[in-house]
């Protein structure tokens, strides 16, 4: 636990910190087949309030 | 098909959200055109005039606030309310509250920006405005946490879209960085002067934690909220990958807080703080260029929209600055480079090819995407939009190149030794060698002020000359 | 392990996550800082009190010129152990040295030279040239002029208000008989009695007519006070009196 405490192990320690939290957010997003798709399909939020047709994939702006 | 264009505009608060762009077109002018006027001032110091007021030290503070603060704040409220209630689905909570950020924030950065003309400044980079103003800022700013918080609350859908988690840590950060960077006792409670509570090296800590912070949070995390909103938009396809974006976010928001360090390598702080700076400031690398392959790959298979829409060459030019910036900027945070670069002109191209390449641009491309649609009127002229991406880039690229010209060669100069062992440069003769680089980096300014100005004069005939927008807001080809 | 899903869809725990998240790495790097004693050295003069002092008043107005005219924006007040620094402007800078600076003015752009040790480098007549007319002696100078240092007076009213703002940030200047002894304990008899809160205005005027910064001794300017504090910035620390392996263990 001193070893921890030492602030010249801080660098160490911070990293590890992070590699952990890293290693366990990508095995969490990238881990299950449903949750993916689930999480995809967010993608999609910012085109809900258009037009019918206006959805994410299919559309094109035909702003010119 | 005519309803759905108008019922956006019931259904949502547009007033507020017209407001802060139209301000931060007036921002982006002012705050630009005091930078094109400084930097002038280095190239022929008889700019200066021998007038206080105008005096390169003074007026420096009302470019970096009046760009970071005016231009990007602004831009940022109006991106952020946009983005909320269009996501969300409903409309900003708040009402009047809303109105009061308005004025409240605008209000402040005059006052800030009117006090540095006369010398009323704390001395800190970025933090210049003195304590009163920085009291309106922090109530301004929980009025906005505020709006920005119960409107996400009443949300019709489940999900909250990752553009808002940016603009939510972009809150969050500010309001801890104004607070604990702004600590300071006012001599009294009348006057205008303060002293700020920390000293030497823990106050400059402080302060580079909030300097550096203030790029991660306020002009990087916001502006990513941006980029996954209307990158997505512009294209009509939806953003790459979201699961990227999420592992993006988090990496991000956990990395950036670490490495304000690096802007005092070598100075009298403990080594490791700067040592564990510079690790996590190379770690940094990777979110970062997560989030810029992410934006940028949601064109992928609508490439051709690169040539010929120009708000999308906006937005993806702004990332691939963004790119570069984020490569370039773990490169002179390792110590070794640090120590030519630090204290040079090398600092300065570096904050310019992400606050022009990375934050004007994307902020002009959502802002030519979203005042269209805020006021239902076709762009007055697309060619313009053009012609200002042309000036902007050609302003931008000039400016990088000038200031690493003039920074990579002060600092060799500066460690430059003679055969026996002395200083082969004296400073004024890295001073003289500097001129020309300044004086370009003088004329990209103006470039780019050129552009911004052609930009509102574009908006301008939109708004009272342009085209009603027929069709529904998007327009679709198909219909 | 908890659901992702229940941060997406709530705005609390992701208010608190984010939070956390951020919270950490300015912890982990700030918080050691104020453990002061490890990061900020001890200097010594040769009786045994302290080397590095507060400003006096008039260095202390001055600083505030400096301050309001935006010096910072192109002169650095920091000096980094490189050779090339060493033979321009002298030993690096220290911790203790910018202890009593509210705020630290340690800068990020070199525009001009550093001015960390510019102290006793050029005498008081240079500087008042220089700050008048930079380019009457250094020709290719591009700093701006700042004539209006000699046509002000030195606004001083607030003087002790000022000294008093400092104290409760923690600089030691005193107010009453104790910490007046403690300023004598500490930094000597003579110094004490600069920091005085009760005599601000006496040793300013004192100091001004001593030194004749300005070159005109019948007036009190501003740039009286600027040239003072450019005058005693890295003077404090006697180097002579010490080896380098002293300083190394603070960094």
């Amino acid at each position: 636990m001193n070893w921890f405490m030492d602030l010249s192990n801080s660098k160490s320690v911070g990293l590890v910190i992070f590699f952990v939290t890293f290693v366990a957010i990508i095995i969490y997003v990238y881990g299950s087949k449903s949750r993916s798709e689930r999480l995809e399909s967010y993608r999609n939020i910012p085109f809900l309030d258009d037009d019918e047709n206006e959805t994410g994939t299919s559309s094109k702006e035909g702003e010119k | 098909m005519a309803h759905s264009a108008a019922a956006p505009m019931e259904q949502y608060n547009y007033d507020i959200v017209k407001k802060f762009a139209l301000m931060t077109l007036f921002w982006g002018i002012a705050g630009m055109a005091a930078g094109t006027y400084i930097a002038s001032e280095l190239a022929w110091p008889f700019l200066n005039f021998d007038i206080a007021q105008i005096t390169f030290g003074r007026l420096r503070p009302l470019h970096t606030s009046g760009v970071i603060f005016g231009f990007g704040g602004n831009a940022l409220f109006a991106t952020s309310f946009y983005v909320v209630q269009r996501t969300c689905q409903t409309r900003l909570w708040g009402g009047k509250l809303a109105e009061f950020i308005f004025w409240g924030w605008n209000g402040a950065l005059v006052i800030a920006g009117l006090g540095y003309l006369m010398g009323v400044t704390q001395g800190r980079e970025y933090a210049e405005p003195e304590w009163y103003v920085d009291l309106l800022i922090l109530v301004v700013w929980v009025a906005y946490f505020l709006v920005y918080v119960m409107t996400l609350l009443r949300r019709s859908q489940p999900h909250i879209y990752v553009a808002n988690w940016f603009y939510l840590a972009f809150i969050l950060a500010t309001a801890l960085l104004h607070v604990f960077n702004n600590l300071a006792v006012p001599v009294s409670l009348f006057g205008i002067k303060s002293y700020s509570l920390f000293s030497g090296a823990q106050d400059a800590m402080t302060q580079w934690w909030y300097g550096h912070n203030a790029v991660g949070f306020f002009l990087t995390a916001a502006f990513l909220g941006m980029m996954y909103y209307f990158v997505p938009k512009q294209a009509g396809r939806p953003v790459y990958s979201y699961r990227l974006s999420i592992v993006h976010f988090w990496a991000l928001s956990f990395m950036y807080m670490w490495v304000g360090t690096h802007h005092l390598h070598w100075t009298a702080i403990p080594d490791w703080t700067s040592s564990l700076a510079a690790a996590f400031s190379i770690l940094l690398l990777m979110p970062s260029w997560g989030g810029m392959i992410n934006g940028i790959m949601t064109l992928s298979g609508a490439w051709d929209k690169l040539r010929s829409d120009p708000i999308m060459m906006f937005l993806i030019t702004s990332l691939s600055f963004y790119g570069m910036s984020t490569f370039e900027g773990p490169m002179m945070s390792l110590k070794s480079v640090n120590a030519l670069s630090h204290y040079t002109d090398w600092t300065v191209g570096h904050v310019h090819s992400g606050a022009l390449g990375w934050v004007a641009m994307v902020s002009f491309g959502s802002l030519y995407h979203m005042i269209p649609k805020l006021w239902n009127k076709k762009i007055y002229s697309e060619k313009l939009i053009y012609i200002h991406f042309f000036f902007a880039t050609i302003g931008i690229l000039l400016y990088i190149t000038a200031l690493w010209v003039s920074g990579i060669g002060q600092g060799l100069m500066l460690r430059a030794f003679d055969q026996y062992g002395n200083l082969k440069y004296s400073f004024i003769e890295t001073v003289v060698f500097m001129h020309g680089p300044l004086v370009a980096r003088a004329i990209a300014g103006m470039f780019f002020v050129a552009g911004i100005l052609l930009m509102t004069y574009n908006i301008w005939k939109t708004i009272t000359a342009g085209q009603e927008a027929t069709a529904p807001e998007t327009a679709p080809a198909t219909a | 392990m908890m659901k992702h899903e229940s941060i997406e869809t709530n705005a609390g725990l992701l208010i608190i996550l984010t939070l956390a998240a951020i919270s950490i790495g300015g912890l982990v790097e700030i918080v050691p800082l104020f453990h002061i004693e490890g990061t900020v050295e001890d200097i010594k003069t040769a009786d045994g009190k302290d080397a590095v002092r507060p400003y006096t008043p008039l260095e202390q107005l001055g600083r505030d010129i400096y301050i309001r005219e935006g010096c910072y924006n192109c002169h650095s007040q920091m000096i980094r152990p490189f050779r090339d620094e060493a033979l321009r402007y002298g030993h690096y800078s220290l911790a203790a040295e910018s202890q009593y600076d509210h705020p630290f003015q340690w800068g990020s752009k070199r525009t001009g030279p550093d001015l960390a040790r510019v102290g006793g480098k050029y005498s008081n007549s240079w500087h008042v040239q220089h700050l008048n007319r930079p380019r009457s002696v250094v020709p290719e100078s591009i700093m701006p002029n700042y004539p209006w240092l000699l046509k002000n007076d030195l606004y001083y009213d607030d003087v002790q208000g000022k000294m008093k703002a400092l104290k409760k940030v923690g600089v030691p200047y005193s107010l009453t008989k104790e910490e007046y002894a403690a300023n004598v304990e500490k930094f000597g008899e003579e110094v004490a009695s600069l920091l005085d809160i009760n005599r601000a205005e006496t040793n300013m005027v004192e100091q001004a007519k001593q030194g004749n910064f300005d070159g005109n001794p019948a007036r009190l300017t501003e740039m009286d006070a600027l040239v003072a504090y450019l005058q005693v910035l890295g003077t404090m620390v006697d180097f002579s009196r010490h080896d380098e392996a002293e300083f190394i263990k603070f960094r």
